[in-house]
């Protein structure tokens, strides 16, 4: 239990000392940052103003010791661009965000875990020698050119595909619940998707495939086969059960790194996500928004960093009981 | 993208990199990515000779025509852009950024693993707690959009993207040379430099850092490929550099000039594969090394 | 006889060329006796015991020879019938129980597994049978919930002799059994196994390199050197009158029970090489009795009740 509470306490840690570099990033580096806001024909009157409203007029200290305290309300100020609250629009997004991150992240680790798998049952032959080089080619392939390639031929010259967004444009539905649930939204999901999945799935297919054949050389594998069990049954219960649990935490840390690493597929596929918005924001000098999002990203990383550690104590019995 | 790539904490074979030499034929997998580095390296050195163009330069046709979008020929290998550019002559040249790239920002992730790691773990203490607790920190950093903040911020050029890959990249590295350490200062010849009164900086220098000169190289050969993506993908978010034709600059460009659209597969299939190759060559090599260095890990 | 292993010559592929693991070993064991497969590391005994099993690792191979079960030629069944046959008739108990129990399931799951999915039991049956078998083995049934971490070594090795007992097989083969333990604990699973093996009239081939566990628990005595089995008999005649030579030196490199384990006194020299044995009799190089005959001559393992591959025999 002492182990659990260390680690949550170093996540908060953590996530204060990130906070703390990202206000720090944005508020000392040259220039103004409402610079781009403010009409130049602002009167220095008015520039006062917006500069109050932002609370950017006040010494530095202060500014931090509010904005600590707003991140606490989850509070993250207010949009530049949009003259909006930040923790609104991003809430508006993140789903799109979710949804597609884990579509992705279940198909690259159900397909990485059985491939990695058969992978490893087919040590030294052919199928390794083709398939190794293969998986590790869409793991060193950047994810925004996979996603301009299926593009390119499953958007723009066969047509099964939307070229980009979440659904239909002007397209209404009912609620949040209807529109992510539509076939609208799963048809222009398949190609982001799927890029992603192709990305991913490199790392979850490896490491099982490496798991699998350390397992495999363990004494109670040959126990199994003494005990009169099919080779397919020892491969299942023992033999993958045992190399999966290094994939739960994988999957953890993946999904922490990918909301983040979304980025360019969602700028790719014009995926309104979180990833996109703080593109948009960085390139607008929309801070605050740049700021809120890049938190958000952090925290969901920080956090499933935190899950995965403790994850991997819960499912591993052995690690289970040693913690306490 | 995560630096997620896995490395068991088994103590390598003492003195592994002096077989370094043999990676290339031991093992058929390095021996390819050995032969694409060496291959895009010449390329990149000979670069100037090789493309037959200015890469940025605006081309016309005799008639005066601007020379846009020309599928490939004898005189355009592989045709020319929206903007009548030669796209070989960019391939040729793209080589060098990113090479460099690649290159530099791998020195750089090691060297900041090597340093924090072997003073970590050889002194230990509150050195110890603040390097390892500095490494949870940057390990929580979101990694392509702080590389983005912070081209933006210091304004967009390839140093500031070698910058922050190695400023974030350094922890795996750091984490592992740590234990190694740890366990290299147990081992007997450690103990005996202490006996004999070595300073601790001599111990540290002579006797520990090249036993995990190994691990430094594994994770330089690993950061080779995550700078050049990364590179690839900060460029493509418009965030490059913008006065150097990088592999990603070209995939930007035949994005912003609607390449899928228009079928031109020409503008963006080759830089992507040069990426792939490039990427996938570190990845070999260092697929390579670590089984050299970890024997257990050979299947 | 339960079991017969006739010339049996198991090998394995290296890249240095076939180590002849086993090589011409003979053995018998009726109904209801232990019989301790007694040698040196390194002298094949463990790969006879898995032969048996038909389970050896990937580079290894059955060269030659004949297993006889119940009357039944092991090797020329097909792989689907020889499987039937394990565990149910045939169990194992292995050297290092830490490692031969998967670590993610509890006891009670892997007695489960093999009550339900090889002796065809229902769950509540196997639940019961599993409490019967800690009870037999002296470990408590609440034991039964916990993950193999959990146990200490002793108590690992008894969750092993029950899982090896729970179909009741009629022949099981353990693989040096007590000799991770240390000399305490080894004692207390012995008295165990020996209790075990009487009540339920246990037929057993018990692989070990300590002279004491045989002379402890076993009533036949087979003698392992460089994959042969040189000598075989009841364990009171073997270690009372040996007949090989090599018997003889064994007898005064391992201590005996009651004798002190300083006055250990090792046979002179190396076993030979599997890779390229010499002709001859095996032992002849490090034999002190060995004469001109015994390097070309290489003498089979002829008798009944107790005989020694020795031209002196």
């Amino acid at each position: 239990m002492t182990h659990v509470l260390r680690r949550l306490v170093l996540m908060l840690l953590v996530l204060w000392a990130i906070a703390s570099i990202l206000f720090l990033m944005f508020r000392l580096m040259p220039g103004d940052p409402t610079t781009a806001y403010i009409d130049p024909t602002f009167t220095a009157e008015q520039r006062q103003v917006v500069l109050h409203q932002f609370g950017l007029d006040l010494p530095l200290w202060r500014q931090y010791a509010i904005y600590i305290g707003n991140l606490l309300h989850g509070e993250l100020g207010l949009s530049f661009r949009y003259r909006a609250p930040v923790a609104g629009l991003i809430l508006n997004v993140l789903p799109n965000t979710l949804l597609l991150t884990l579509t992705a992240l279940v198909i690259a680790y159900i397909f990485g875990a059985l491939g990695g798998a058969l992978l490893a049952m087919k040590r030294g032959t052919w199928v390794e020698a083709v398939t190794i080089p293969l998986v590790l080619a869409t793991r060193a392939a950047p994810e925004f050119w996979l996603g301009m390639l299926l593009l390119a031929v499953f958007a723009f010259a066969f047509g099964w595909f939307p070229s980009g967004g979440a659904v239909t444009a002007g397209a209404a539905f009912p609620s949040a619940l209807a529109r992510v649930t539509s076939a609208d939204f799963a048809h222009h999901l398949v190609l982001p998707a799927a890029t992603l999945a192709i990305y991913l799935q490199g790392l979850p297919l490896l490491l099982m495939r490496a798991n699998m054949l350390e397992v495999m050389q363990e004494e109670f594998i040959t126990m199994a086969r003494m005990k009169g069990f099919g080779e397919w049954s020892i491969m299942l219960r023992h033999a993958a059960r045992n190399a999966l649990l290094p994939l739960v935490t994988a999957f953890a840390l993946g999904f922490g790194a990918s909301v983040g690493g979304n980025v360019v597929v969602e700028t790719v596929f014009s995926w309104p996500g979180i990833g996109r918005m703080l593109v948009d924001a960085v390139a607008s000098s929309d801070y605050p928004l740049a700021q809120g999002a890049f938190l958000l990203i952090a925290a969901v990383l920080v956090v499933m960093n935190a899950v995965a550690d403790m994850l991997y104590g819960v499912l591993d019995p052995r690690v289970a009981h040693a913690a306490g | 993208m995560p630096p997620a790539e896995t490395v068991a904490l088994a103590a390598p074979r003492g003195l592994a990199w002096r077989r370094l030499p043999s990676l290339a034929i031991v093992k058929p997998y390095a021996t390819v990515g050995i032969a694409i580095y060496l291959v895009f390296a010449l390329i990149a050195l000979f670069a100037g000779r090789i493309a037959p163009y200015d890469p940025l330069e605006i081309l016309f046709a005799p008639d005066g025509q601007l020379a846009a979008s020309l599928p490939p020929s004898a005189q355009h290998l592989l045709g020319t852009t929206n903007l009548g550019r030669d796209i070989f002559s960019q391939l040729v040249l793209g080589a060098r950024p990113s090479l460099a790239v690649g290159i530099t920002a791998a020195i750089g992730v090691a060297s900041i693993g090597t340093i924090v790691g072997l003073l970590s773990g050889y002194f230990g203490g509150l050195i110890d707690t603040i390097l390892m607790r500095l490494a949870d920190v940057v390990v929580g950093i979101p990694f392509l959009p702080f590389v983005i903040v912070l081209a933006v911020l210091l304004h967009p050029s390839l140093t500031n993207i070698v910058l922050s890959v190695a400023l974030l990249l350094w922890p795996n590295a750091a984490r592992v040379i740590r234990s190694q350490v740890l366990t290299l200062r147990q081992r007997q010849f450690v103990e005996a430099a202490r006996m004999s009164a070595a300073s601790e900086l001599r111990i540290l220098l002579i006797h520990v850092a090249p036993n995990v000169l190994p691990l430094s190289f594994l994770y330089a050969s690993i950061a080779v490929g995550w700078a050049i993506l990364t590179e690839a993908s900060v460029s493509f978010l418009g965030f490059g550099s913008a006065d150097t034709i990088s592999w990603g600059y070209m995939l930007q460009d035949a994005y912003a000039s609607q390449a899928l659209s228009r079928g031109q597969y020409i503008w963006f299939v080759p830089p992507g594969i040069c990426i792939v190759l490039v990427v996938l060559a570190g990845f070999l090599v260092s697929r390579g090394y670590e089984e050299l260095l970890f024997p257990k890990l050979k299947d | 006889m339960l079991l017969s292993v006739d010339d049996l010559a198991v090998a394995y592929r290296t890249s240095r060329g076939d180590a002849r693991a086993v090589d011409g070993a003979r053995l018998d064991l009726p109904q209801g006796a232990l019989l301790g497969l007694v040698g040196e590391s390194g002298c094949g005994k463990t790969t006879l015991a898995r032969a048996i099993m038909g389970v050896l690792p990937r580079n290894g191979s059955v060269r030659r020879g004949r297993i006889v079960f119940d009357g039944i030629d092991l090797l020329s069944l097909p792989p689907e019938r020889r499987r039937a046959l394990l565990w149910r008739d045939i169990a194992f108990i292995p050297q290092s129980a830490m490692n031969s129990l998967d670590p993610v399931y509890t006891l009670r799951a892997q007695l489960r597994e093999v009550l339900c999915g090889r002796g065809g039991l229902s769950r509540g049956a196997a639940d019961d049978r599993a409490e019967e078998l800690f009870a037999a083995v002296g470990l408590d049934a609440a034991r039964l919930a916990h993950y193999p971490h959990q146990f200490s070594g002793g108590m690992r090795q008894r969750a092993a002799i029950a899982l090896a007992l729970a179909l009741k097989p009629r022949l099981i083969i353990a693989d040096e059994p007590v000799t991770a333990l240390d000399v305490i604990v080894q004692r207390q699973v012995l008295n165990t196994f020996q209790d075990l093996s009487r009540d339920l009239q246990l037929s057993a081939i018990v692989v070990t390199h300590d002279v004491s566990v045989v002379a402890f628990l076993c009533d036949l005595t087979a003698v392992m050197y460089a994959g042969k089995v040189v000598e075989y008999g009841a364990t009171r005649d073997v270690l009372r009158a040996p007949a090989h030579p090599y018997t003889m030196g064994l007898m005064q490199a391992f201590p005996d029970l009651d004798r002190d384990a300083e006055t250990l006194v090792s046979i002179e020299g190396a076993p030979p090489s599997l890779l390229d044995p010499p002709p001859g009799c095996r032992f002849a190089p490090r034999c002190s009795l060995a004469e001109a005959a015994c390097r070309t001559a290489d003498p089979p393992p002829l008798g009944d009740a107790h005989w020694a591959a020795c031209i002196r025999a």
